[in-house]
């Protein structure tokens, strides 16, 4: 095995033509399936568990460091434990799928793999690295350390000899015979990822190569001995892994400190299995033969301790196993105090946990930072020790009651920790990970993401009444079934005065409830009359309350809700503008735990009965908060005609276009679905019946106003699920600038923004999965023709619709431009710019089907201000 | 016309005064670009604003290459701290003052120092294990740009008659890492076995220079490693005790 003859790198030109060969195996390899790859993994392993015992005898003949019998165990352990960890995980080809997501996730490796080898542990880490690759189907060039060259290229040897027999490419593996700092550095710059172990000067060339590096940083290993402790399994589990390999293993302990309680007898029990503690007067000469100038002298790495203690000029037994020093500073100038990758331990004693943990805490931050910790206490009772050590200690990984050398590198003492031989130090060491480097970190991901269409829902009150009279049923209902004994109404003081509350308070009496009026509400509700309606609500504290009139009374009967149920919310969170409702990054507080909600519209036109918004002004500011969010759902509306008989013509008209706006908005939106289509046809249909004779002839025409109600509620259930456009996001400004009613200023509007919307090439389209290409057009049309006014293209069922909605407008009413509104030219105009740029980020605006431009926004302005372009 | 006077006779250089010009004369043993190299690093040095000798001019004769420049009058500072042991703080201090001052300043067209001690270390009569090491070492060092003497010690120091102060000799200048030169006085001074002068100029420069010990012994093994390119045997077994340092893996 190894033993055949291979082109030899020594310098540039041959390394060149090895990293040639190993990237066209790679190639080569990349084809590979999993069962092939696994042929491969799997002959590599057995192959390097068979020469684990030449191996490591010739790693300790070569560098003169470390221990035959545990080199063994090293290089076993790459090998079986490696294997053992990564024999049924999937590297090839798709390792995660979501068909119905349109997700998948491939892996690919990543090409070829610097790996940079220390002497410390020559041929277990390059059967660790080795193996890693192969499993990921990734070329490797082992560049070795020039004290260790020979075992290194040896191990490689005879994992590429196994894995070509395994049916892997010809010259899968490479490595530098030779090596020196510009060969390993052209590796270095030549590799698609550099797998550095080394020390930090290694690692710091590898960062600094210019390619992606997955190093490692340098350990300090604190442990504390709590009095907690089984202080027998302590002892020897340190003794144990301390004296593995000589105390070369990086995660190996450093530095005992054990409590003032139990320090005598720690001491004692280290003496007792073979343990040499430093004499006062000894403690010197041990500091300058460990330590020169703050480094660990190389004399001693990996040595016995009884040599170390004699180049000291200390006599101690043959067989000691460890040399202690029992020292008390923690700082760099106490050389103890360092790694010493040698059987050389600093022994401090710490009066109680806390000074246990500040030791072990400046011992980590001045050398290890990143690496391990060890601790050791009674971990079923002293859990919050185990905490707070955790806490401190700013170390990737954090061990209990288990010998760091072989607890560190994972699947010995505990087995979820992946084994490995290169551990990640996170960014407190210098390095990208933070985890034991494993297989997944030498896999490329491709992630597959096809398009799918987002998630819609359709929300609406838990019950709708409808038909005239419902409104006595339902009040009946709230208070003999649901129970609701103490009820809240809220009105607006038009509506008091005129005794549009007669019937409601009638029926309550009737019933015998408690009951209360809030009838302050004004037109444009503010902050303020919610916050008085809140505080009544508080000291009422009713079961439900229930809103009767327009959409201001509505709104602000939601805000009351708001502040009675969560008076510690903040209204900037409530306010804060949202791409996605469901992904909004305010969470709303769940409502109607202390009181329900019924809706009872006076009006056919705002929807506010069925929808999930509504508008409050601050009055300081003047600033309007449009709250958008479905715990604003009503959960009872009651669509009840016989309130709505006596609403003005002006009003009657106001509304009802608003809820044809309601629907030609939802119906266009690009989040609109069948369902919410369904209800914006349906409302339309009434609208266009109905409207003239609601507006024209009142209460006279009960037929038409109950039409409009039902039709109103359809549309404010359409946009309450599909949401509008940007003739609401430029009416909302429009109607806060020059006090327009809403209504109207949607009239003056939609035109304008259909025909912006219709557009075959927008300047910029709305995004949104379910939205492939401009469809207003198609969707105005497909209207058109459902409303019967059929069309023998597009284009015409588009104009057949905007004609009629002209005459619509016509027939109640409205005038065809702003200016005829009163409003001057110069005030519209030193206004203009603000309100284009303010109607641009109205929450509306982002369900439009067109993403608008500022300008374009304003040239709508523009148009509706002279009323041209119809 | 005054006499020249021989101040110091090397093996193949010797430096000598006439009158208020000093000679720096090498024999035709030195590569004429070593020459021009210190020449030209003391030419750019005495640019930058630093108190050191200007110099004049480079003859050539059949024999030699010879560096004119002016003479500073003044005291070695070394002298000045053997016949004043009890004013060894604040020479010290005097010391490591002047030394930060020079090293505040940057110099950009001077040879980069890591560069000239990779190529040192190369060179060096090391072990190729260790001059790997040293290599990486120096790799991982970091890169800063500030003026180095590279031969900075007290005997380098005049301190003239008015207390202000010239440096000489700047043969060895580079751009670097003034810890890097921190480390290379402490070991000049180790060399010469002046321990307690070494510990008192470390400390003190660390203090001055807000360092780190750490920072200055990160530098000792390849400082080390250099320096064995010069001295005797006594020295290298020293020296090699520096270079012989892990690094952590």
């Amino acid at each position: 095995m190894g033993d055949k003859a291979y082109p030899v790198t020594d310098d540039l030109e041959s390394l060149e033509m090895t990293l040639e060969r190993v990237r066209a195996a790679q190639r080569v390899l990349a084809g590979y399936e999993q069962a092939g790859v696994d042929r491969i993994f799997t002959a590599a392993a057995k192959a390097a568990n068979r020469a684990r015992i030449p191996l490591a005898m010739m790693a300790v003949e070569e560098t003169g460091m470390g221990v035959m019998e545990d080199k063994v165990i090293k290089n076993h352990y790459a090998a079986e434990y490696v294997h053992n960890a990564y024999r049924n995980t999937i590297t090839c080809g798709v390792i995660e799928e979501n068909v119905a997501a349109g997700y998948k996730k491939i892996a690919q490796p990543m090409g070829l793999i610097a790996a940079v080898i220390p002497t410390t542990n020559p041929t277990s880490t390059v059967i660790f690295k080795i193996l890693i690759c192969l499993k990921t189907r990734n070329g490797i060039v082992i560049s070795p350390h020039p004290r260790a060259k020979l075992s290194s290229v040896a191990a490689a040897k005879i994992l590429l000899e196994a894995a070509v027999a395994a049916g892997a490419p010809q010259d899968i593996i490479g490595w530098i015979d030779k090596p020196s700092l510009e060969l390993t550095s052209k590796v270095m710059s030549e590799a698609d990822l550099i797998l550095a172990t080394g020390g930090p000067g290694m690692v710091k060339a590898a960062y600094s190569s210019g390619k992606p590096a997955l190093g490692v940083g340098s350990g300090n290993v604190p442990v504390i001995i709590d009095e907690s402790a089984d202080l027998l399994l302590a002892v020897n589990s340190i003794v144990l892994s301390k004296t593995f390999d000589n105390g070369m293993i990086c995660a190996s302990e450093q530095a005992v400190i054990a409590l003032e309680s139990v320090y005598q007898e720690v001491k004692r029990e280290f003496i007792k299995r073979g343990c040499y503690v430093f004499k006062a007067e000894e403690l010197d000469r041990a500091r300058q033969t460990i330590m020169v100038n703050g480094a660990v002298s190389a004399a001693i790495v990996g040595q016995k301790a009884v040599k170390i203690a004699g180049m000291a000029g200390i006599l101690v037994p043959e067989e000691t196993k460890i040399l202690i020093g029992e020292v008390e500073k923690v700082d760099l100038s106490e050389e103890f105090a360092h790694e010493k990758l040698s059987p050389v331990l600093a022994l401090y004693r710490a009066t109680d946990f806390e000074e246990a943990l500040e030791k072990a805490q400046r011992l980590v931050e001045d050398g290890g930072l990143g690496h391990t910790a060890s601790l050791y206490l009674d971990a079923a009772n002293q859990r919050e020790k185990i905490e707070r050590f955790t806490q401190k200690l700013r170390t990737c990984r954090i061990l209990v009651n288990t010998p760091s050398s072989h607890g560190g590198i994972g699947d010995l003492y505990n087995f979820k920790l992946s084994p490995s031989l290169t551990l990640g130090c996170g960014t407190w060491g210098g390095n990208g990970v933070s985890e034991n480097v494993g297989v997944k970190h030498l896999l490329n991901y491709k992630i597959v993401a096809e398009r799918r269409e987002n998630m819609l829902w359709f929300r609406t009150p838990s019950k709708v009444y409808m038909k005239r009279g419902s409104l006595e049923v339902a009040l009946e209902e709230l208070v003999n079934v649901l129970g609701k004994k103490r009820i809240f109404c809220v009105t607006d003081s038009f509506l008091y005065k005129n005794g549009h509350l007669k019937p409601l308070l009638d029926k309550l009496e009737a019933l015998k409830v408690d009951r209360e009026v809030f009838f302050e509400v004004e037109p444009d509700p503010t902050l303020a009359s919610a916050q008085a309606g809140a505080a009544r609500l508080k000291a009422f504290e009713p079961e439900a309350i229930v809103a009767l009139g327009g959409g201001s009374a509505m709104d602000a009967a939601k805000i009351m809700w708001l502040l009675y149920e969560r008076p510690e919310v903040d209204f900037l969170d409530l306010a804060m503008r949202f791409m996605d409702i469901r992904k909004r990054v305010f969470t709303y507080p769940k409502l109607g735990k202390k009181a329900l909600f019924m809706a009872v519209p006076t009006t056919a036109g705002t929807g506010s009965e069925v929808t999930p918004f509504a508008v409050i002004t601050d009055q300081t500011t003047g600033l309007k908060y449009p709250l958008a969010d479905y715990e604003l759902m009503p959960e009872i509306a009651v669509v009840d005609a016989d309130l709505q008989m006596s609403a003005p013509p002006g009003l009657t008209a106001a509304s009802g276009i608003d809820a044809a706006v309601h629907s030609l908005e939802a119906y266009a939106s690009m989040l609109a679905t069948p369902y919410t289509d369904a209800l914006a046809l349906g409302a339309l249909e009434l609208i266009f019946e109905h409207l003239p004779a609601a507006y024209q002839l009142g209460a006279k025409a009960p037929l038409a106003r109950e039409k409009m109600a039902d039709a109103a509620t359809m549309a404010g259930m359409a946009f309450a699920n599909a949401f509008l456009g940007i003739c609401h996001s430029l009416a909302h400004k429009l109607g806060a600038f020059f006090h327009l009613p809403h209504g109207l200023a949607n009239a003056l509007l939609i035109n304008r923004v259909m025909k912006f919307n219709a557009s075959e090439r927008p300047t910029k389209m709305g995004a949104f999965p379910q939205y492939g290409q401009p469809m207003a057009l198609s969707s105005y049309a497909r209207l058109a023709r459902k409303l019967g006014w059929g069309g023998s293209s597009p284009e015409e069922s588009f104009n057949n619709l905007l004609s009629r909605l002209d005459a619509l407008k016509a027939q109640i009413g409205i005038k065809a431009s702003i200016a005829e509104y009163g409003i001057k030219e110069d005030h519209f105009m030193a206004k203009i710019d603000g309100m284009s740029l303010a109607a641009f980020d109205d929450q509306c605006t982002g369900a439009n089907p067109r993403y608008p431009l500022v300008a374009e926004i304003k040239a709508i302005y523009l148009e509706a201000y002279y009323g041209k372009g119809e | 016309m005054t006499d020249r006077i021989i101040l110091t006779r090397r093996e193949h250089k010797s430096i000598e005064r006439q009158g208020d010009l000093v000679y720096k004369i090498f024999d035709n043993h030195f590569p004429t670009s070593d020459v021009l190299n210190e020449a030209l690093n003391q030419a750019r040095v005495w640019e930058s604003g630093l108190s050191i000798p200007k110099v004049i001019e480079i003859k050539r004769s059949e024999e030699s290459l010879t560096i004119v420049m002016e003479y500073l009058e003044g005291q070695p500072l070394d002298k000045i701290m053997d016949e004043n042991p009890q004013e060894a703080g604040p020479l010290m201090n005097r010391l490591v003052d002047i030394q930060l001052e020079s090293q505040s300043r940057t110099v950009r067209l001077l040879n980069p120092m890591k560069e000239k001690m990779i190529r040192q270390i190369s060179e060096a009569p090391l072990d190729p294990t260790i001059r790997y090491d040293l290599h990486t070492r120096v790799e991982a060092m970091p890169r800063r740009f500030k003026l180095c003497h590279g031969d900075f010690n007290p005997s380098n120091v005049l301190i003239k008659s008015d207390g202000g102060y010239a440096i000489l000799d700047w043969s060895h200048a580079t751009q670097g890492d003034p810890a890097a030169e921190a480390a290379r006085t402490y070991l000049l001074f180790k060399l010469l076995e002046q321990n307690d002068r070494a510990e008192a100029y470390l400390e003190t420069y660390c203090l001055k220079a807000g360092l780190k010990r750490n920072e200055v012994n990160k530098w000792l093994p390849i400082v080390a490693g250099c320096q064995t390119l010069k001295g005797d045997q006594r020295e290298k077994e020293f020296l090699m005790r520096w270079v012989n340092v892990f690094d952590f893996e």
